[in-house]
């Protein structure tokens, strides 16, 4: 496959979007029942859903740390999520992007206030179509936001890539696999402040700027989404803030 | 300086700008002070507060909780209070400070599995919160409804100075205990009642945030003001109608209320087989007030004016139940229902004591 059909000549990509379009996003909050947060998240194709427990007693006891809370996080991808059956047991990419959504998601949450405890995030990856890292890191945040964990600010993620001499925005699989370069980022909107920033593939050093001001942009856009979507669990249809004097 | 305001907020946002005093789940960032929890903001004078709307139980010293026993060692009970943490009952506190582990049987006192309703006496980020079940109306709950609310409704159950959960026992005839910790007992002596009263606590869940959820509870128990009462006693005609649709009104309610308690009661299974395995032989008990006293006939009820802003728990005296009853029913039959109340309670008492 040429790089002439990842973006056509009026700037369309393969799935008719734009260069600086996300695909659409659907957040809902508190699909789970039985656990503390949750939140499903339909990123484009891709769909995931999210359960956060805790803070709970840690268990075994010895992984507790006096002095903050331990944060675990599983990302899992569904045998049924990809077109050929993928291995349940967690492998070696899993195990990766498991470390990397916890560590992206570390920095919002206020650990200090839960020492000797622990909070479980489970990533659920139902249908894979690239970017699922972000899409996960997306849900986990609202989903640990759902359950009322103190949060320094919400964690928003996307990626932006490369397509031949453009930088195009939201990367999908097609694009990840053929394209030639893919940078995952997760960001604090309201702190101004990145905590997951990986590249795979080449860039220029003004490449890279542009690359991550565009995801750092997207970021933002997601951010609102998210928003919106804890804002419509909570307060009913009441988006806007509702201010009243007392 | 801004005027006070109240707002929705979630994690990070903005709530004000200038150097005001962080309360609850509200943290300094550079000017601003931002949310950390996703609530109802609230911005005065004394500084600035988020409510929150979601969460886990979190221990704060002086809090009333109900917790279940689920372990014990030589010297202490092991009590789940509904939180991350466990809590501890030492022995000493209910025995007293002569315990000891070779001469007092603590299964005498409390069993694993028992329900004890306790106040925290410490609890700091290096230690597990330490209980104590000296005082009035503390120690072990022998029987009941047992429910679990999100902790964050907690308030909004209680009401301002106890006033929705006052609406619900006296609507019910039945008394509801109440821990910070999100977990409730409803005790009661009709089943339609306590049906009724654990669907008016699941409705209060779920609605908390609602505006009018006041007269909502009121309508579902089917509680009229005063000023309805005065309406509806002047349309004497249409009297009988009313009260044939209130009577098929409360049997759907209450057979929607009884499906609703055999969802939650699974729950409580464990915990109320566990203690009425304990019930044929009641335990006796050294110091009556750590046993919980159901009979509060003795107790003047507190009325909403002169009761303190926080009421854990509120108490209904069986006494004005029946008042109650008499004025707005004036049957017979329920007065008699509630002395044959007052007598059963006085029995179990004395078989208590015994």
């Amino acid at each position: 496959m040429n790089e002439l059909t990842l973006i056509d000549e009026h700037g369309k990509r393969s799935d008719g979007r734009g260069i600086d379009d996300l695909r659409p996003i659907k957040i809902t909050v508190g699909v789970i029942k039985n656990a503390d947060g949750s939140a499903f998240i339909e990123f484009g194709k891709n769909k995931i859903i999210v359960a956060v427990y805790g803070p709970r007693e840690v268990h075994p006891k010895h992984m507790a740390l006096p002095d903050r809370c331990v944060l675990r996080c599983r990302y899992h991808m569904s045998p049924f999520s990809t077109d050929t059956r993928k291995n349940p047991a967690p492998s070696r990419r899993e195990v990766e992007i498991s470390k990397v959504i916890r560590e992206s998601l570390e920095p919002s949450l206020i650990l200090s206030d839960y020492p000797r405890a622990v909070i479980d995030v489970f990533v659920e990856v139902l249908q894979a179509d690239g970017g699922s890292r972000c899409a996960g890191i997306i849900a986990a945040s609202v989903a640990l936001a759902d359950a009322g964990i103190n949060m320094r600010d919400l964690v928003s993620a996307c990626a932006a890539g490369r397509l031949g001499d453009n930088i195009v925005l939201d990367i999908n699989d097609l694009e990840d696999k053929e394209g030639d370069a893919d940078m995952p980022v997760a960001y604090l909107p309201n702190i101004e402040q990145i905590t997951l920033l990986q590249l795979d593939g080449k860039l220029s050093t003004s490449q890279f700027n542009e690359c991550l001001n565009k995801a750092i942009q997207g970021c933002k856009l997601v951010y609102e989404i998210q928003k919106e979507a804890l804002m419509k669990k909570y307060f009913g249809n009441e988006l806007e803030l509702k201010e009243e004097v007392v | 300086m801004q005027e006070i305001k109240r707002r929705y907020v979630i994690p990070g946002d903005k709530i004000i700008e200038g150097n005001y005093k962080p309360l609850m789940n509200v943290m300094k960032s550079g000017d601003y002070l931002i949310s950390t929890r996703i609530g109802i903001a609230e911005a005065g004078k004394d500084g600035v507060k988020v409510i929150p709307l979601s969460g886990v139980y979190i221990p704060r010293v002086n809090d009333l909780v109900i917790g279940k026993v689920i372990d014990r060692s030589s010297l202490s009970w092991d009590i789940d209070i509904n939180s991350c943490f466990f809590a501890h009952l030492p022995a000493q506190d209910v025995f007293g400070r002569d315990f000891s582990p070779a001469r007092d049987d603590m299964g005498r006192q409390l069993n694993i599995g028992d329900l004890i309703i306790a106040r925290i006496v410490s609890f700091d980020r290096t230690r597990d919160p330490m209980l104590t079940v000296q005082d009035k109306d503390l120690g072990k709950i022998p029987y009941g409804e047992f429910i679990k609310i999100s902790p964050t409704r907690v308030p909004r159950l209680i009401g301002k100075r106890g006033s929705m959960i006052q609406t619900i026992e006296q609507a019910t005839q039945t008394r509801v205990i109440i821990g910070q910790n999100g977990i409730v007992v409803v005790t009661g002596r009709d089943i339609e009642g306590l049906s009724l009263a654990v669907k008016a606590i699941k409705m209060v869940e779920e609605e908390s945030h609602t505006t009018n959820l006041t007269q909502r509870v009121k309508s579902l128990l089917n509680v009229h003001d005063p000023s309805e009462l005065e309406q509806s006693e002047n349309a004497v005609s249409s009297t009988a109608e009313v009260s044939n649709d209130a009577v098929s009104s409360t049997a759907e309610v209450s057979n929607d209320a009884v499906s609703s308690t055999a969802e939650v009661s699974n729950d409580a299974v464990s915990s109320s087989s566990s203690s009425s395995s304990s019930s044929p032989t009641p335990p006796v008990t050294s110091d009556s007030s750590s046993q919980i006293n159901l009979d509060r006939q003795e107790q003047s009820y507190s009325t909403a004016e002169s009761q303190p802003q926080q009421q854990n728990f509120a108490s209904v005296d069986s006494s004005n139940i029946k008042d109650d009853v008499e004025q707005s029913e004036n049957d017979d039959a329920s007065s008699n229902l509630a002395d044959a109340y007052q007598k059963e309670k006085k029995q179990e008492a004395n078989n208590e004591v015994v």
